[in-house]
């Protein structure tokens, strides 16, 4: 089981360099590029303006003759240049670079581009190692999905769990978060809650731990559930903490990053290949973690990336 | 000003024993807490609630409960009414819940509210002590209102500004939060905070400012085109009061204290006075520091 930030990357360069195509790449993005190819985990392919991208080629540390260069005038078409590189097998990893993400969202969802798996959901799971302790937690969905419905959340947790398995976690816990521990009508994110529980209780995700709903003290402190009378395997030890909406997954991210200082690393589920995005609340240090993420999902192979 | 939790033991040292209607103090870390209370000089207890479920727990913590008035109920929303009906008569300055679910207290504040004429939304404040920040930094609404719309939103802001006041503060900076990202659209959290913000610039908080942020992001880096760098993460700009957009949203970061180096303590303003409201999974010294709390503000509000 992978438990730091340092097993991912281990791992990822151990099963090789992959191509990573990266459309109007920013400066900040070739720092990131450069420390991820000379740890060998990726040789970048550069879609944009061959004059402005040689340029910032030349300023950056990549090393002579370690990265390739698409020539495209149009960011736009970049973008979509990119993703059919990657696409038709001549690259691993689609990295957002200088699109935006509305545009880079909008051509993962286009259903005739091939980018989404069979759920049709994509999602944003955020990978947190744990300062206290040898762990990490994931926690979703941090990024993408507005308020997901009940099926759409079957989704996302099917997502978060794959990553999770991927890490080594062969039954994730995971804890449900709702305002409280108990199921009240007039709260939704608690019927959500129970239902997933439910659906985990008769093994719809396969071999895992779904427990729902549980308020945040519950899902962190055993005892503090015990108090509340609740017992759970997943109480004070969850792997995946699976947020009712965006408000909640955005601003509990950050404040894991801001007040905790917690090191953080995402990476986009849901696609075909793998796709990563460009957070403010992920260092630059972690985004080369993100990367090392996207290349352990490279081997899953093209169908369920 | 009141800058610190330290600050409020210390000065509820010096302002109590003030009466607290205590609601049901059936649990054993709840006793400790009334009973360690009433040793620093906090409080003088007025117990209700189930009475041999009470001499019961206060003998398990060596508490000699002799010499305070006890008033025997058994239904929860009984127990409740009483209580907060105390608090609302004058008859005591504060009131406090025990073991006894929320929901009984909220519905009976509701009612008193509306009883008094007062006008005032329930909401629950939180207060995170952090290190490095010179303030005391306070989410809200934590407790009542799960998907509160811009009007509650107001009337919720207006109990923060309210409470930040009597601590001291003249112009409390308020950060109305949502997960407003590239991405998505307009959230709704995000259409509240623009119009949040026009209202209090055009006065209808009182004295306090809505802050040009939404997200943690804003608030500690300032700006959303550069990736964090943790060793220059700074609170210089850290806001008095954090509009949380739900109760999911508010319940679930308030908490992080089981997991973040940073300390928790919650309460209730009405217009008659402050109700102490610990959760149920709190330990007896988090109690104590919310019930020093609300001697404090007790104080300040009879002051006024």
């Amino acid at each position: 089981m992978l438990n730091a930030f340092k097993d991912i990357t281990e791992a990822a360069r151990r099963g090789g360099s992959k191509r990573i195509v990266v459309p109007w790449p920013t400066e900040q993005d070739l720092a990131v590029l450069a420390e991820a190819a000379a740890a060998g985990l990726v040789s970048p392919c550069l879609v944009g303006n061959g004059g402005r991208l040689k340029a910032l080629v030349d300023r950056s540390s990549l090393a002579a003759g370690t990265c390739d260069i698409l020539e495209e005038d149009d960011p736009r078409q970049a973008l979509l240049k990119a993703m059919a590189v990657v696409r038709s097998g001549d690259g691993d990893i689609l990295m957002q670079g200088g699109a935006a993400k509305s545009d880079l969202f909008q051509a993962l969802r286009d259903k005739d581009a091939g980018w989404l798996n069979p759920g049709g959901v994509l999602s944003l799971v955020s990978v947190f190692s744990l300062l206290k302790r040898e762990k990490l937690i994931l926690v979703t969905d941090t990024y993408i999905n507005n308020h997901p419905t009940l099926v759409e959340k079957q989704r996302i947790l099917g997502n978060a769990l794959d990553l999770a398995r991927l890490l080594g976690m062969e039954s994730p816990k995971t804890a449900v978060l709702a305002a409280i521990e108990q199921v009240n009508p007039g709260i939704p994110s608690t019927l959500d809650a129970a239902v997933l529980s439910k659906m985990a209780e008769r093994r719809q995700f396969g071999r895992a731990v779904v427990e729902g709903p549980l308020d945040i003290d519950c899902a962190l402190s055993q005892v503090a559930a015990k108090r509340k009378g609740l017992q759970s395997a997943v109480t004070g030890n969850v792997d995946i903490y699976l947020v009712p909406e965006i408000d909640t997954g955005l601003l509990l991210a950050e404040a894991l990053v801001f007040f905790g200082r917690m090191k953080t690393a995402g990476v986009v589920m849901g696609t075909t290949r793998p796709v990563i995005v460009d957070l403010p609340f992920v260092s630059r240090e972690n985004r080369v973690v993100e990367i090392a993420l996207a290349s352990l999902l490279c081997r899953k192979g093209g169908k369920d990336a | 000003m009141i800058g610190s939790l330290a600050d409020f033991a210390r000065l509820a040292r010096e302002k109590g024993p003030k009466k607290m209607a205590v609601l049901a103090p059936e649990d054993e870390e709840f006793m400790t807490a009334v009973k360690a209370s009433w040793e620093k000089g906090y409080i003088e207890p007025v117990l209700i609630g189930d009475g041999g479920k009470i001499a019961g727990v206060a003998e398990k913590v060596s508490f000699s409960i002799d010499p305070f008035e006890k008033i025997s109920r058994a239904d929860p929303q009984g127990i409740s009414d009483l209580g907060i009906g105390m608090l609302f008569s004058g008859e005591t300055p504060i009131a406090g819940k025990g073991q006894i679910p929320t929901s009984y207290i909220y519905r009976s504040i509701i009612r008193e509210e509306a009883k008094s004429g007062s006008g005032m939304t329930v909401s629950v404040v939180t207060f995170w002590e952090i290190p490095g920040i010179d303030h005391l930094v306070a989410f809200t609404d934590t407790g009542v209102n799960i998907k509160p719309n811009l009007k509650a939103k107001r009337e919720i802001i207006r109990n923060a500004v309210f409470v930040y006041h009597l601590l001291g503060y003249p112009r409390p900076r308020i950060a109305v939060l949502s997960g407003q990202r590239d991405l998505g659209g307009d959230l709704a959290s995000y259409g509240d905070y623009r119009a949040l913000k026009e209202a209090a610039e055009a006065g209808d908080f009182g004295s306090c400012e809505i802050m040009a942020a939404t997200s943690f992001t804003d608030i500690f880096l300032g700006r959303r085109d550069r990736p964090v760098d943790y060793g220059r993460i700074r609170g210089d700009d850290m806001p008095h009061i954090l509009l949380v957009p739900c109760l999911d949203t508010g319940n679930i970061i308030c908490k992080l204290d089981f997991f973040l180096d940073v300390t928790r303590s919650s309460l209730v303003a009405t217009s008659r006075g402050p109700v102490c409201i610990p959760a149920r999974s709190d330990f007896s010294d988090n109690i104590v520091q919310q019930i020093a709390m609300s001697v404090v503000l007790a104080d300040r509000m009879e002051r006024r």
